[in-house]
């Protein structure tokens, strides 16, 4: 019935009709969608981030009783953390490790990339097993690293067979060793994520320019540097950014293997967040330290947001002409 | 003197399969490792020089684990633990129930997104920020705030938090399957008179399908394999496997090397053949429409 009364009306109107009752229908849609988000946003975030800025200007410890009855303490917590050098150190200590251990990631995820990503004998095999340590839960990762690393462990005796020599890495329980153990593992662990992302953009590289360059005589060198790399340059960055934030937020290897130390020297932001409130039980100081640091990494991340959409955009627009040719 | 081409290509062959076996062998130490060690008998856990191959394989530790069988019943490691049984239940309630809430409710997000952009390309830029700033930061007032609630330590806890902060990926990564699936489908279901819902269900949706399934999966691993928010915000009720495994140190009797090898065997090989099976997936999991075929 409805469509017969619709027939009714003249062509035009009719159809400016439909698009706006298509337009009604896609607010409705919309909101309907997002309202449950927001609702889940404001109903768990909102009180966690009041909770957090509660804790951080009232001086509150397990201790002592009812969070509610907390004493006012202004910014004197803030002044505690900010002049902590535990947590300054922390940060660095993070940096280093993310920098260490992003560094590490790309250059052998880039260099089996590059070596694989034309077809040959054995790359299906080559390529599931070196997914493998990707697809492995963190902390049996770091279990495992711990039944190998024991100073008369295996990994010292296949080490002291390959060299000949009498090998003895302290990898546990030296100080100076422990954040590099840590940082060893993680890049064992994460080699596939850079892998798969570089290996995926080196197939997806337009075929065209490659050729006519070597038509041209350049050699196998001056393609990869000179075409490639910059064609690869959004890929690379993606790789390279996530991989940094996620080492920042690393926890299950550090913490299951050290627990911070030996002494401090793996306690990066999250392990020191982690004492802090879970070992001290310094709810406040843990409060506000995760303030601090949390507006730090929004600061890190609203930066890699940037870049991403930047490259993102510059990409959008290489391939728009051809998107445009499908959309028709 | 120049080396000619087909002896260049030897040559570059050679090195390539060179390298490609020594990262092999790197990845598969540990691995191997692991799985030895589950099969050695409590002697062999330590010894030097390292046991390679059990001289007595045995079978026990996989029976102490995941069976009621112990011959270990009256040391205090036995004593405190759970039986994973349980733990592996609390974790496919909870992975499956979140990825299920994340894939389902991000790809209704991501169909709007792709073709009626009811989120900005800003938006959806900011969406991401729920991954990637550490959930560490929150973690300590949200526990408290659970506590309160009386979420602290149940499923629906953890399922939320789950849920919230695999949503980005889920979007995502379905939002790029769909965006493949041409307009033109669409257009042409509904000239022929197929209600929008129907021309989801019956159209769109059989398109997606296996991009459905692979984001399912890839989302799967990430909540299977999460260690942090599990350890927190459960504590005794709902601890899932990881949490369970690190209850395997730290007793009077040192570490069980073994039974701690056998869990972990357990609790890697669904996420291994997840993985294996999506592999030609994963990259776009973590690309954000970046890397194009």
């Amino acid at each position: 019935m409805a469509t017969e009364a619709a027939a009714a009306i003249p062509g035009e109107i009719r159809a400016g009709k439909r698009e706006m009752t298509q337009a009604r229908a896609v607010r409705r849609f919309k909101w309907s969608v997002l309202s449950v988000f927001i609702a889940l946003m404001v109903g768990v975030l909102g009180p966690v981030l009041f909770l957090q800025l509660y804790f951080s200007f009232h001086d509150f410890s397990i201790y002592l009783g009812s969070w509610w009855d907390a004493e006012f303490a202004g910014l004197e917590i803030f002044e505690e953390v900010v002049t902590d050098p535990r947590l300054g150190i922390a940060i660095v200590r993070s940096v280093l490790f993310a920098a260490g251990s992003t560094l590490g990631c790309f250059v052998i995820g880039f260099g089996l990339a590059l070596l694989m990503y034309r077809p040959f004998r054995g790359q299906a095999l080559f390529y599931i097993v070196f997914i493998l340590p990707m697809l492995t839960v963190p902390i049996v990762i770091a279990y495992t690293g711990e039944m190998l690393l024991y100073q008369k462990g295996p990994l010292n005796d296949v080490l002291s067979w390959i060299s000949g020599q009498d090998v003895n890495v302290i990898w546990l329980a030296n100080a100076r060793m422990a954040l590099t153990t840590v940082m060893l593992l993680e890049i064992w662990n994460w080699v596939p994520f850079s892998f798969i992302i570089m290996i995926a953009g080196l197939a997806s590289l337009p075929k065209e320019p490659q050729e006519a360059a070597q038509i041209l005589g350049a050699s196998k060198w001056r393609i990869f540097l000179e075409i490639q790399l910059p064609l690869l340059r959004p890929v690379i960055i993606l790789a390279i950014i996530l991989r940094f934030l996620e080492a920042m937020a690393e926890f299950p290897k550090a913490w299951s293997l050290f627990q911070g130390g030996p002494g401090s020297a793996t306690e990066t932001i999250p392990i020191y967040l982690y004492i802090t409130t879970w070992q001290y039980f310094e709810v406040s100081k843990g409060a506000a330290m995760s303030y601090v640091v949390m507006m730090i990494m929004i600061a890190i991340v609203l930066a890699a947001i940037y870049f991403l959409r930047r490259e993102k955009r510059a990409l959008d627009e290489m391939y728009g002409a051809a998107d445009e040719d499908r959309a028709g | 003197m120049a080396m000619s081409r087909a002896r260049k290509k030897t040559v570059f062959e050679v090195g390539r399969y060179t390298i490609l076996v020594i990262w092999l062998l790197i990845v598969a130490f540990p691995m191997f490792w692991v799985i030895s060690t589950s099969f050695k008998p409590d002697h062999e856990w330590f010894a030097w020089p390292p046991v390679y191959w059990s001289q007595e394989p045995t079978l026990n530790n996989y029976l102490n684990v995941w069976t009621d069988y112990s011959e270990y019943e009256d040391t205090q490691y036995i004593k405190s633990l759970q039986k994973p049984w349980i733990a592996l239940r609390n974790s496919l309630i909870i992975s499956l129930t979140s990825t299920f809430l994340a894939v389902g409710f991000g790809a209704i997000l991501a169909y709007g997104v792709s073709r009626y952009r009811i989120l900005s390309e800003t938006r959806m830029f900011q969406l991401l920020m729920l991954r990637m700033v550490p959930p560490i930061v929150v973690v300590a007032p949200l526990s408290l705030y659970y506590s309160t609630l009386g979420l602290l330590d149940t499923v629906i806890g953890l399922v939320i938090v789950y849920f919230l902060t695999t949503l980005p990926y889920a979007v995502w990564m379905t939002k790029s399957f769909i965006d493949e699936v041409p307009r033109e489908v669409e257009q042409a279901a509904m000239i022929l008179g197929a209600s929008r819902w129907r021309t989801i269900w019956e159209v769109v949706l059989p398109l997606v399908r296996s991009g459905l399934v692979a984001t399912f999966l890839f989302i799967l691993i990430l909540t299977w394999s999460e260690y942090l928010l599990a350890l927190i915000l459960s504590k005794t009720e709902v601890v899932t496997l990881p949490v369970e495994l690190s209850k395997y140190e730290g007793s009077t009797e040192g570490r069980v090397y073994g039974r701690q090898a056998a869990l972990a065997v357990g609790v890697t090989i669904p996420l291994v053949i997840i993985g294996v099976f999506i592999r030609k997936h994963l990259a776009r999991g973590f690309s954000f429409g970046m890397v194009r075929r």
